[in-house]
C-alpha cells in the first residue's frame, strides 16, 4: 500500500465502503494517487493529504471538504476533461485523470487569489454599481470577469464522442426517491402491496445517513438488527433480494414534471421514468454555520466528517472543535473520539444542555467541555484551519465574552433542511414548523407521498413505520386501489424526536467572510446589505445578490439565507418563504439532455439504384435523393431531347374515397374536384383559412368515388393532418389514407417518352388515346401502375405510381427500353432546372408564408364561384385590396451571370424584391429565375436590377415560361 | 411539457406524441364580415383554465380529437371523438 494512502486510514469496519485489498491507481495533477476500491476521489485524495479541494468563484479562496455528499460545491474537479464533477461522490476509476479548476496557475498557488484582499472593492451587486457608465466599461471588463471567476471550463480541443450519452425509457407502478430507511422501507411495502418499483438514490450505497449510524436503536419494528448501519445492511439486502425493485444507484433524480415523470441522471444515461406514483424520501440536509472564515479547509459538517470516518475509514485529523445546534454534534464528537481525535470543546447553541441524549452526558463525564449557549464566532488559519473562537449567545446575538481552541478539525452542524427540491417541483408545499425549526410538508399532489426525515421525523423506528406506509398507500394509488383519504395529513403529521435545533447567530456583526453561499462566494455582509438596499423579497434578493444560484441551488445557504431576511425585515420564515424549485435539482450535462444525435432519413425503394449508377446524393430531409448522375445540365438536354427518367417516390401519395370525396375535396382545393370526370388530373393548391399557400400537388380522379392525390415531398405529413382535420365532426362519407410508402414512382418524360413506354405496357397511350392531365390503369413490364400524363419538367410524360417493392425493377426496365433512344436518368437538380424554365413554381422555396395563389399568377386554379372553400374570403379579400408583390420570371442579360436563390431585387441599394430560384438555362444559355417584385414592375420585359455580390446586374421580366410557352411539348 | 394525453383511440399517451391545434373555435360562413373572419383567424381567448382543444396523435393512430385541458396544469379531464359541434 502507498504510503501516503496508510497514513490517514482507520482500521477495516463493517460501515466502510472500501476495500483495503483492493488498490486503484489514478492521476492527479501530474502525480500518481493511490485508491482503494469502493473509494471516492475525494476520500482517496483526502487519504493523501490533499486539503484544498477547489478555488472559490470570486476571491479564488481554498475550499475543502464539506458535505460529503455530493450537495455542496468544495469539491467539484475536472475528471478526464469532463468540468464541475463532484469529487466527493464520484467513484475511483482506474487510470481516471483528476485535476482541480478556477485558478492560476494553479489551486496550491492561485495568483488570483489576491482577489480575496479587494473584497472591499466588490459589494453585493458590484456589476451593477459600477461597470454600467460608461456603457464601454461592460464590454471591455465583461471578458476578464468571465475568465477569472467561475468553474471549470469545457475542453474546447477534445471533442465528445457522439454516443456518449444515452437516453432510456422506464415505466413503474412506485418511483421512491432516496434510498435511506424511510425510502428503503416504503420501496419494500411497494413491492409487498404489488407494485414494480424502481429505487433512486444518488449516493454508491443504498442506506443514507443509516449506513454509518452507530447508534443502538431499542424495538425496531420489521427488522432483526438494532444497530443504526447493520439496519441499514439488513434492509439493502431485503431490496436486493426482494427481486422486483429495480435499483438506480449513483443516481440523481434532477426534475420531476407533469404526471409523475421523472428525469434520472445516471453516469452518461438519462432515464427517463415515468411512473403512476412516487414516494419522494429525499431526507433532510445538514448547513453550515456562518461566522468568520467558516470557509477554512478543514471545517467540515458534522455528517460531512462522519462519512469520512466510517465510509471511508478516514482519520480526519488530531483536534476538533465544534460547533453545533442539534444533537448532530454530540454524535460526531462520540465518532471523533472513538478514532483517538482529540475534542477541545463542544459548542452548543442551544441555551440548555440536552440531558435527554445519553452521548451528550457521556461527553461530559468523559471531560469534555461543553458549552452551551456558545456558537462559533470565527475561525483562525490560512491554509488550513488552527484553531477557532467561540463566543456566548445572549439574547440571540453573539457577545464578545470569547473562548479560542487550537485545533485542526472545525465540526460544523447549523441545523437541517429539508431536501425538498424535487418535492416543490410537483407542487407540493411546505411551511415553517416552529417546534422542530425546519421546514415541512403541509400539501401534496393525489400521486406523490412522502415519507421519511423531509417529513420532520428523525426517529428510526417511526421512519421504518411511516416508510412502510407511504410505500402501500403509493401501491395502492398505482394499482387504483382505494386508499385512506387523509392519507397525507396522517404522514406529514408524524413527526418527532429530534430536539429542536436552535439556530446559530450569524457571526458577529459587520465581520467579514463570513460566508452563506458557498457557491458564488456570497457573505452574511453581503446578504444583508442587499436587504438593506431594498431586496426585501427573497426573490428578489436572489436576482440582486446571485445567492441560490450557484451549482448548489441554495443546499447550503437556502436555510441561512431564509432566516437572515426574516429577522432582518421583522417577516415570518413562512412570509420570507425560499426559492422557487426548478429542475435540475444538480447540474446536469447539455450533452446528456440531448442525448445521441438521432438523424432519421428515409431512401426510396429504388435508392439502391441510384447508388448503382454512381449518383450524387442530396440530402432533402429526411429524404435522401439523386442530384444527379453526371452533370444536371446533360441531363436536362437529355430530357429536352431524348428521354429521362426521374424516381420521384418521395412524393406524397393519397388515397381520397367515399361518396363524399368530391365535396371535401372541393371544401379543401382552391380548384374543385367534384365535376373532374374519372380517368381526369388536374392541378390543385392547397391554401390555409388565411389564404396563403401550404402545398399543391395534382388530384386524379380514378373512379366516381375514389381520387389519386400526390403532394409534395416534405409536405405528406401535413397534407394528410390537414385534410383529415377538416372532417373531423363532419358527417362526410369520405376516407384519406396515406399510400406514400406502398408506391415507387417514376417519371417518364421527353419526346421519346412515348416510344420507351409503349415497348412496356398494354394500353394505348398514342396521342389521341391518352391525353395530356388524362389518367389510365395498366400495367408496365407486366407491373400494375397508374399513369399519370402531367408534365411538371414541360415535356411529353408519365408520371407511373407502381407498388413499391417493383421500384428496381420498373427502373431496370425502363432503362433496358428507352436504350435505343438515348435515355438518361436525372436527378433533383436537373429537375429543378427543367420546371423553373416552364415556370413551375414548387411551394416553400418559390413561395413563403403569406403567398397567396393570385401573387403566384395562378388564380385560374382558384374557383371564386364555389360556396365556400379554405382560403376563400382571405383570398378574395387579398385580391379586393390589391396585390404589392407578384411572383415573376427574369432572364439576366448578362450571359455570364447567374444569380444565386435568395439574392435580392434593387433599385440603386434599395431591395424591393427577392430572387426565389436561379439558374443556368440549358435552353437559353443564360440565367433565369423567379423573383418577387412589387406588383407594378410585373409587366413583360420590363428592366429590373438583381444584385449579386457586390454589383446590380440587369434582367428583364418574363411573364411567360421561357421554354415551349405554348405548352405544345407537353401536348403533344 | 411531459404530461399524459388519453387518445381515445390508444390510451395515455405522452404528450410529445401529439401535436396540439389548440382552442376550438368555429368557422364562420364564407361571406361572414372581415372583422369576423379576422377574429376567427387571429383571435383566441387564451384563458388560464380549462379550455376545449384540437388535438392530434401525430405519431400514433394519426387522428383527431378533441380534449379538456386546463391550460394552467396541464391536467386533460376529457378526451372525445369530435363531433358536429366542432366540425
Amino acid at each position: 500500500m502507498n504510503s501516503d494512502s496508510v497514513q490517514h486510514r482507520l482500521k477495516p469496519h463493517p460501515t466502510q465502503l472500501i476495500d483495503y485489498s483492493k488498490a486503484l491507481l489514478f492521476e492527479f495533477e501530474g502525480r500518481v494517487v493511490q485508491a482503494q476500491e469502493g473509494d471516492t476521489i475525494a476520500s482517496a485524495l483526502y487519504a493523501a493529504g490533499v486539503r484544498t479541494f477547489s478555488r472559490s468563484f470570486k476571491y479564488h479562496r481554498r475550499r475543502g471538504l464539506l458535505c460529503v455528499a455530493g450537495r455542496c460545491p468544495n469539491c467539484m474537479m475536472t475528471v478526464d476533461d469532463v468540468p464541475n464533477v463532484r469529487a466527493c461522490i464520484e467513484s475511483v476509476r482506474s487510470g481516471m485523470r483528476v485535476r482541480r479548476q478556477n485558478a492560476w496557475p494553479s489551486v496550491e498557488y492561485d495568483a488570483l487569489s489576491i482577489l480575496d484582499r479587494l473584497d472591499w472593492a466588490l459589494p453585493v451587486g458590484f456589476y451593477y454599481k459600477s461597470l454600467h457608465r460608461p456603457k464601454l466599461l461592460w464590454r471591455i471588463a465583461s471578458p476578464t470577469i468571465r475568465r477569472i471567476t467561475g468553474l471549470g471550463t469545457l475542453p474546447v480541443e477534445t471533442e465528445r464522442e457522439d454516443g456518449q450519452y444515452h437516453h432510456e425509457y422506464r415505466h413503474a407502478d412506485v418511483a421512491v426517491v432516496g434510498g435511506g430507511p424511510a425510502g428503503m422501507s416504503a420501496a419494500l411495502s411497494a413491492v409487498k402491496s404489488g407494485a414494480d418499483v424502481i429505487l433512486i438514490d444518488d449516493q454508491t450505497s443504498l442506506g443514507g445517513n443509516l449506513r454509518f449510524n452507530t447508534q443502538t436503536h431499542s424495538d425496531l419494528s420489521g427488522v432483526k438488527e438494532n444497530t443504526g448501519y447493520k439496519v441499514s445492511v439488513e434492509l439493502s439486502q431485503s431490496v436486493h433480494d426482494s427481486g422486483k425493485i429495480e435499483i438506480l444507484s449513483s443516481a440523481t433524480a434532477f426534475g420531476i414534471y407533469e404526471d409523475n415523470y421523472i428525469g434520472v441522471l445516471r453516469g452518461d444515461v438519462l432515464t427517463k421514468l415515468r411512473a403512476k406514483a412516487v414516494v419522494v424520501a429525499t431526507g433532510t440536509q445538514e448547513t453550515p454555520g456562518v461566522f468568520e472564515k467558516n470557509d477554512l479547509p478543514g471545517i467540515i459538517l458534522s455528517s460531512g466528517l462522519q462519512r469520512l470516518i466510517h465510509l471511508y475509514g478516514i482519520n480526519p485529523g488530531s483536534s476538533a472543535l465544534i460547533t453545533t445546534s442539534t444533537d448532530a454534534g454530540y454524535h460526531t464528537a462520540i465518532d471523533l473520539m472513538n478514532q483517538g481525535v482529540r475534542i477541545a470543546a463542544i459548542a452548543d447553541s442551544r441555551a440548555n444542555f440536552p440531558d435527554h441524549l445519553q452521548q451528550a452526558v457521556d461527553l461530559q463525564s468523559e471531560g469534555v467541555l461543553i458549552l452551551t449557549a456558545h456558537a462559533a464566532s470565527r475561525a483562525e488559519g490560512g491554509r488550513h484551519v488552527i484553531g477557532g473562537v467561540v463566543a456566548r449567545i445572549v439574547n440571540g446575538k453573539l457577545t464578545t465574552e470569547e473562548r479560542q481552541f487550537d485545533c485542526d478539525i472545525f465540526a460544523m452542524s447549523g441545523g437541517y433542511q429539508p431536501a425538498s427540491w424535487l418535492l416543490e417541483q410537483t407542487g407540493a408545499s411546505l411551511s415553517y414548523d416552529d417546534s422542530i425549526g425546519e421546514r415541512v410538508p403541509r400539501t401534496l399532489p393525489a400521486s406523490v407521498f412522502v415519507t421519511g426525515e423531509i417529513t420532520g421525523t428523525h426517529e428510526l423506528n417511526t421512519l421504518l413505520v411511516q416508510g412502510r406506509q407511504s410505500g402501500t398507500e403509493a401501491a395502492n394509488k398505482a394499482l387504483g386501489k382505494s386508499i385512506n383519504s387523509d392519507h397525507h395529513e396522517t404522514q406529514i403529521s408524524v413527526k418527532n424526536s429530534r430536539p429542536i435545533s436552535a439556530p446559530p447567530p450569524v457571526g458577529l456583526d459587520n465581520a467579514a467572510r463570513r460566508f452563506v453561499c458557498f457557491c458564488e462566494d456570497l457573505t452574511a455582509k453581503d446578504i444583508e446589505q442587499g436587504i438593506d438596499e431594498g431586496f426585501r423579497d427573497i426573490q428578489t434578493l436572489k436576482r440582486y445578490s446571485t445567492v441560490t444560484m450557484g451549482p448548489c441551488q441554495g443546499k447550503m445557504c437556502l436555510k441561512a439565507v431564509n432566516r437572515m431576511t426574516a429577522e432582518r425585515t421583522g417577516a415570518t420564515i413562512d412570509e420570507i418563504g425560499v426559492t422557487t424549485a426548478r429542475p435540475p435539482v444538480q447540474p446536469v450535462p447539455l450533452g446528456a439532455l440531448a442525448g445521441p444525435s438521432h438523424i432519421p432519413i428515409k431512401r426510396s425503394p429504388i435508392f439502391a439504384k441510384h447508388l448503382e449508377m454512381s449518383a450524387e446524393i442530396t440530402d432533402m430531409s429526411p429524404w435522401q435523393r439523386a442530384y444527379s448522375y453526371s452533370s444536371p445540365q446533360e441531363e436536362c438536354m437529355a430530357v429536352r431531347e431524348r428521354v429521362g427518367i426521374i424516381d420521384v417516390s418521395t412524393l406524397g401519395k393519397i388515397y381520397v374515397q367515399g361518396k363524399d370525396s368530391g365535396t371535401l375535396l372541393d371544401k379543401l382545393y382552391t380548384h374543385r374536384f367534384s365535376d373532374l370526370r374519372q380517368g381526369r388530373v388536374r392541378y390543385g393548391i392547397l391554401c390555409s383559412d388565411d389564404g396563403t399557400i401550404i402545398d399543391d400537388g395534382t388530384v386524379a380522379r380514378i373512379t366516381d368515388d375514389r381520387y389519386f392525390i400526390t403532394t409534395s415531398t416534405g409536405n405528406i405529413e401535413l397534407v394528410e393532418e390537414w385534410m383529415k382535420w377538416w372532417m373531423a365532426g363532419t358527417n362526410m362519407c369520405v376516407h384519406v389514407t396515406n399510400v406514400t410508402s406502398g408506391y415507387a414512382a417514376i417519371n417518364v418524360a421527353g419526346p421519346h417518352a412515348r416510344e420507351t413506354l409503349s415497348k412496356l405496357t398494354d394500353i394505348d397511350i398514342t396521342a389521341d388515346n391518352f391525353r395530356y392531365m388524362r389518367f389510365k390503369s395498366g400495367t408496365v413490364a407486366g407491373v400494375p401502375a397508374m399513369f399519370l400524363r402531367i408534365g411538371f419538367v414541360g415535356e411529353l410524360s408519365w408520371e407511373l405510381h407502381f407498388p413499391a417493392e417493383y421500384g428496381e425493377y420498373m427502373w431496370d426496365a425502363l432503362m433496358e427500353a428507352g436504350r435505343e433512344y438515348g435515355i438518361s436518368p436525372f436527378g433533383v437538380e436537373a429537375q429543378r432546372i427543367l420546371r423553373l424554365e416552364k415556370k413551375h413554381i414548387i411551394v416553400a422555396q418559390d413561395t413563403d408564408a403569406v403567398t397567396n395563389p393570385l401573387e403566384t399568377d395562378s388564380a385560374w386554379a382558384v374557383k371564386f364561384d364555389k360556396d365556400d372553400f379554405i382560403g376563400k374570403g382571405s383570398i378574395a379579400a387579398a385580391g379586393k385590396r390589391g396585390l404589392k408583390k407578384r411572383l415573376v420570371g427574369f432572364i439576366i442579360k448578362d450571359s455570364q451571370v447567374v444569380p444565386k436563390d435568395g439574392d435580392p431585387v434593387v433599385i440603386g441599394d434599395q431591395p424591393i424584391g427577392h430572387v426565389t430560384s436561379s439558374r443556368m438555362s440549358p435552353t437559353i444559355g443564360r440565367g433565369f429565375g423567379l423573383a418577387w417584385v412589387p406588383s407594378d414592375f410585373a409587366e413583360e420585359n420590363r428592366e429590373i436590377f438583381i444584385r449579386v455580390g457586390r454589383q446590380n446586374f440587369s434582367a428583364n421580366i418574363t411573364l411567360k415560361p421561357i421554354y415551349d410557352p405554348e405548352g405544345k411539348r407537353l401536348r403533344s | 411539457m411531459a404530461f399524459l394525453v388519453p387518445c381515445p383511440n390508444c390510451g395515455e399517451r405522452n404528450v410529445y406524441e401529439f401535436r396540439c391545434a389548440g382552442e376550438i373555435v368555429t368557422r364562420p360562413n364564407s361571406d361572414a364580415p372581415q372583422s369576423e373572419r379576422t377574429a376567427y383567424l387571429y383571435l383566441r381567448k387564451n384563458v388560464a383554465g380549462e379550455q376545449r382543444e384540437w388535438w392530434y396523435h401525430k405519431l400514433g393512430c394519426r387522428k383527431w380529437f378533441t380534449a379538456i385541458r386546463n391550460t394552467v396544469t396541464n391536467e386533460v379531464t376529457e378526451t372525445a371523438w369530435p363531433d358536429e359541434t366542432v366540425a
